[in-house]
């Protein structure tokens, strides 16, 4: 096969897969009633439905709200916690360092659960504090809780980019400023944080993009209060006209990937100027670590008391929870303690599933779309053509789609197309879905091993005789072979923990953890739901734990 | 086999035309060496040969085996060319240890194991290295990897193997040592090569033609002695060798020789200018090819010896005079202090 028909196939296939979805959605919300009907007709009045609720301009509002607010509170911090990280002497550094990681690696709605049963109402820590003090002194069930709890959870987001920044950033200016007699703080605020300046707007621009994909926190913890954001809008308007209500919910998914596209299109920009300033100056120098003196246990207490109410607290919260019949005043732990949540759990042949399928899609899927990320990768490397540019922004297009959205679309292409029907109760939807929703976080762990590989030791390869598809085969794939490995546990990792993008293709045959999760919280499973979350982490750790020890770059 | 012949090739990257309408003959059995300045072109060239880069003009065959002709629209893929490459940074594929490198080319080819096997330990036994087939690259002193590089581009028996400054990584004693170990390879192989390097003693020691590349056009080309002794630019005459350069106003132009002067004095040498009389000129001289002498003379300038130089096998005199500086080579030092300077007139070039 010549490359050139390689080339235009995968492209081919690449943008069906990401298009038809869209294409779809779009074209339901100009129906009248769902696709499959033969009465739907063409018309706006779906867009003047939804544009009539209050309902939806409240959630488009909470939404803004929430994105700003997180972004906010998770900049400044994830910039520091950087600066602190990076530049100075804090104390067990490198320890710290992977368990700044872990909010990003566990499911929102585990640690919206863990939440819950830690601090919510009767949570155990509430109860701690009414047995001490007398009351509780917070409200979990607060849009302000909800916003503190979004933006300490994304501080890990700004911190890696940060970070990654300031690795790259010499520190002669930040010495230059010591000697003039700047302290630590006023070297952080007035050189290093405005010179990675661009890494931080960037940060910024994504948190603020994932307020508007947030899902799981919302729907656990702004539930009680029937605070709606756009995403748990969508989610209820399933029934909301008794049928199903497609063209609805289609417009709903038009508005939020508006918003969404170009706040991607405004990161692809920024993110290409940051590196741009990174690597003007960047020397890579070996950096010298700024002596905090007595202020370092300051700042090792702060990230202690961070770590501790984004992971200490949710995640003892759960475990605990899953391992006691349950809690309140006056009951003693001890008493109360037994195995039998997850006993429970194998009583339930669509959780064994679940729990089957999520090891199953982390494992088998991972290597399966890590490597359809690889073909894609494979067909634009080296390719000396605008149409590599076609592809860039075809992997910028799911980002646009939260988890959910791009599974509720998904979900209406294989009851469109025909052909495609008796998958759609298999896991072959799930794995599409997710391969479709986290092709650009595959495609950049793959493209960045493959920009690794020196273009001379292909030309070798074409020079000794081979052809092109023949030089992929035999130097660049087994170039990269250690890259895809690390990109399957990353991908692992990611797919484990997906729980937003199953929830409309959940059914029987297509159980995994973390849409299971959301259905049974719905039904006030919480003795299950706490086990199924504790074995949700434990797969992630053990995942988080394989990748650690073979020195994968948690950060793609 | 016929020669390889490159026709006026031309070459863009990016906006700038990077090779200007080089054409170049390497005839069977034949070392050429391509030399050049650094960023003159000599990569180019080479990747263009060898199909990794593509011209926009110009040909490039060896008999009926058209590689590349603008005017009839052909462009044969790097991988139909059959050529052998050895790259500036070996580019050994580290997934794979030495045997396997090197078999590969055979591989493609579709040569039996048996034979892969023969001929693989046939060409490491002589580039030296039959104990280390099973070594990954990696393992290998910079020396040996660059021997491995050879081998994998000699062993399938291409009709021209292109070197790209195969020596430069390694260090001043070693490469001295390659310089000589390669040639002998090349010609007891009977093997044809063009070599790039930027060093014009390894051209002239390596090459039985020197290509003489000067911003991406042909400045000379040449036996290594033509291009020594016989320049035909002022690129060429100060790229060779150590040069001194004296300014100075050309007098006349007679027949083969042109007299300039310098300090009031007239310096008589070859004539390779066109000028007018009274129009600035350069001559050129080779450092060994200056004498000392005690008295004054023709094509002698008095100038001071500042300290003499110890260089082990010789001695280096710097003589100075305002703004010239003459160095020259002497078997034994002399006093500092004033000396008259030749120039003898065969051995000057006037620009
Ligand atoms: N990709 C490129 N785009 C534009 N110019 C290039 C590119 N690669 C090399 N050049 C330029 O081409 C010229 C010749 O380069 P090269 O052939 O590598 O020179 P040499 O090998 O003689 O040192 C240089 O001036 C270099 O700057
Ligand atoms: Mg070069």
């Amino acid at each position: 096969m010549p490359i050139i028909v390689y080339r235009f196939l995968v492209l081919g296939i690449t943008a069906l897969a990401v298009l038809a979805p869209i294409a779809l959605v779009v074209y339901q919300s100009f129906l009248t009633a769902p696709f499959f009907d033969r009465a739907a007709r063409l018309s706006l009045s779906a867009y003047s439905f939804v544009f009539a609720e209050e309902d939806f301009w409240q959630a488009l509002w909470t939404t803004a709200a929430i994105a700003g607010g997180m972004a906010a509170i998770a900049v400044p911090l994830g910039a520091l916690l950087a600066f602190l990280m990076v530049r100075t002497d804090v104390p067990g550094r490198q320890y710290l360092e992977p368990l700044i990681l872990i909010p990003i690696f566990v499911s929102a709605v585990v640690i919206a659960f863990g939440y819950v049963v830690a601090v919510g109402p009767v949570g155990i820590f509430s109860t701690l504090a009414k047995d001490v003090l007398g009351f509780v002194p917070w409200n979990l069930y607060s849009l302000f809780s909800l916003i503190a709890i979004a933006g300490l959870t994304h501080v890990p987001h700004v911190y890696l980019y940060s970070a990654a920044a300031l690795r790259g950033l010499g520190t002669d200016l930040e010495e230059a400023a010591r000697v003039s007699g700047a302290n630590p703080l006023q070297v952080a605020l007035n050189v290093s944080l405005p010179m990675i300046g661009p890494a931080i707007l960037f940060a910024g621009v994504l948190v603020f993009f994932l307020g508007f994909e947030l899902f799981g926190l919302p729907l656990v913890l702004g539930d009680p209060q029937d605070v709606l954001v756009l995403s748990t809008y969508l989610f209820k308007l399933t029934n909301k006209l008794g049928v199903p209500s497609y063209q609805l919910m289609a417009v709903a998914v038009v508005v939020i990937i508006a918003i969404t596209a170009p706040l991607v299109f405004m990161q692809r920009l920024l993110l290409r100027q940051a590196q741009r300033y990174v690597s003007v100056r960047g020397k890579g120098l070996k950096t010298q670590a700024l002596r905090l003196g007595p202020w370092r246990w300051v700042a090792f207490g702060t990230i202690v008391f961070w770590l501790f109410i984004t992971v200490v607290v949710p995640l003892t919260g759960i475990t605990l929870r899953s391992f006691v019949v349950s809690w309140g005043q006056g009951v003693n732990l001890l008493d109360v303690l037994t195995f039998d949540h997850y006993r429970e759990l194998l009583d339930y042949p669509n959780v064994v599933r679940g729990i089957v399928n999520t090891l199953g899609i982390g494992v088998i899927g991972g290597a399966v779309s890590v490597a359809c990320y690889t073909a894609i990768a494979l067909a634009v490397h080296r390719w000396n053509s605008g149409w590599t540019r076609l592809v860039d922004y075809l992997v910028m297009v799911p980002r646009a789609m939260p988890g959910l959205v791009a599974g509720l679309a998904l979900l209406w292409v294989f009851l469109f197309v025909a052909f495609l029907s008796p998958l759609r109760s298999t896991m072959v939807s799930i794995w599409l879905a997710y391969s479709i929703v986290w092709l650009a976080y595959g495609m950049r762990l793959v493209s960045g091993t493959l920009l690794q590989v020196g273009p001379e030791l292909e030309e070798a390869a074409r020079v000794s005789g081979a052809g092109d598809l023949r030089v992929k085969r035999d130097v660049t794939v087994p170039l990269i072979k250690y890259g895809m490995l690390a990109s399957w546990l990353l991908v692992f990792l990611i797919f484990v923990r997906e729980y937003s993008t199953g929830i409309y293709l959940l059914g029987p045959g297509t159980e995994v953890i973390g849409s299971l999760l959301v259905s049974l919280w719905g039904t006030g499973a919480i003795d299950l739901v706490s086990a199924l979350s504790v074995v949700n982490v434990m797969m992630i750790g053990v995942g988080l734990a394989v990748a650690v020890r073979l020195g994968v770059r948690l950060h793609g | 086999m016929a020669d390889l012949k490159v026709k006026d090739l031309r070459l863009r990257l990016g906006d700038n035309e990077i090779l200007k309408g080089v054409s170049l003959d390497v005839t069977p059995g034949q070392v050429v060496a391509l030399l050049g300045p650094s960023g003159s072109g000599k990569t180019t060239l080479l990747r263009a040969i060898a199909g990794l880069e593509m011209p926009h003009a110009g040909s490039i065959a060896i008999g009926d085996n058209v590689f590349y002709d603008a005017g009839r629209g052909i462009e044969l893929p790097a991988e139909k060319r059959g050529l052998g490459l050895v790259f500036q940074s070996y580019a050994l594929w580290p997934h794979r240890n030495v045997f396997d490198n090197v078999a590969y080319g055979l591989k493609l080819r579709g040569t039996s194991t048996l034979e892969i096997k023969g001929r693989v330990d046939k060409t490491l036994a002589q580039i030296g290295l039959g104990a280390l087939a099973e070594r990954f690259p990696h393992q290998l002193s910079g020396g040996q990897q660059q021997r491995v590089a050879i081998a994998r581009a000699l062993v399938y028996e291409p009709p021209v193997i292109l070197l790209d400054e195969p020596l430069s990584n390694l260090d001043a004693k070693l490469r001295e040592e390659a310089r000589a170990w390669l040639r002998t390879l090349i010609v007891t192989l009977g093997l044809s090569a063009i070599h790039v390097t930027h060093d014009q003693v390894e051209a002239m020691a390596i090459a039985d033609q020197v290509v003489l590349l000067d911003a991406g056009t042909v400045a000379q080309v040449g036996p290594p002695t033509e291009l020594y002794n016989k320049p035909a630019t002022l690129f060429a005459a100060e790229f060779m060798g150590s040069n001194n350069r004296l300014d100075g106003t050309l007098v006349e132009v007679n027949g083969a020789s042109a007299t300039m002067q310098v300090f009031g004095e007239r310096i008589t040498g070859q004539a390779h200018t066109k000028a007018a009389p009274g129009a600035k000129t350069v001559g050129i001289i080779r450092l060994e090819r200056v004498r000392c002498a005690t008295a004054p003379g023709p094509n002698r300038l008095k100038m001071q010896l500042k300290a003499p130089m110890y260089l082990g096998e010789r001695w280096e005199l710097v003589f100075a005079r305002e703004q010239l500086t003459v160095r020259a080579y002497a078997a034994a030092p002399l006093e500092p202090g004033e000396h008259y300077v030749e120039f003898p007139a065969d051995a000057l070039w006037v620009f």
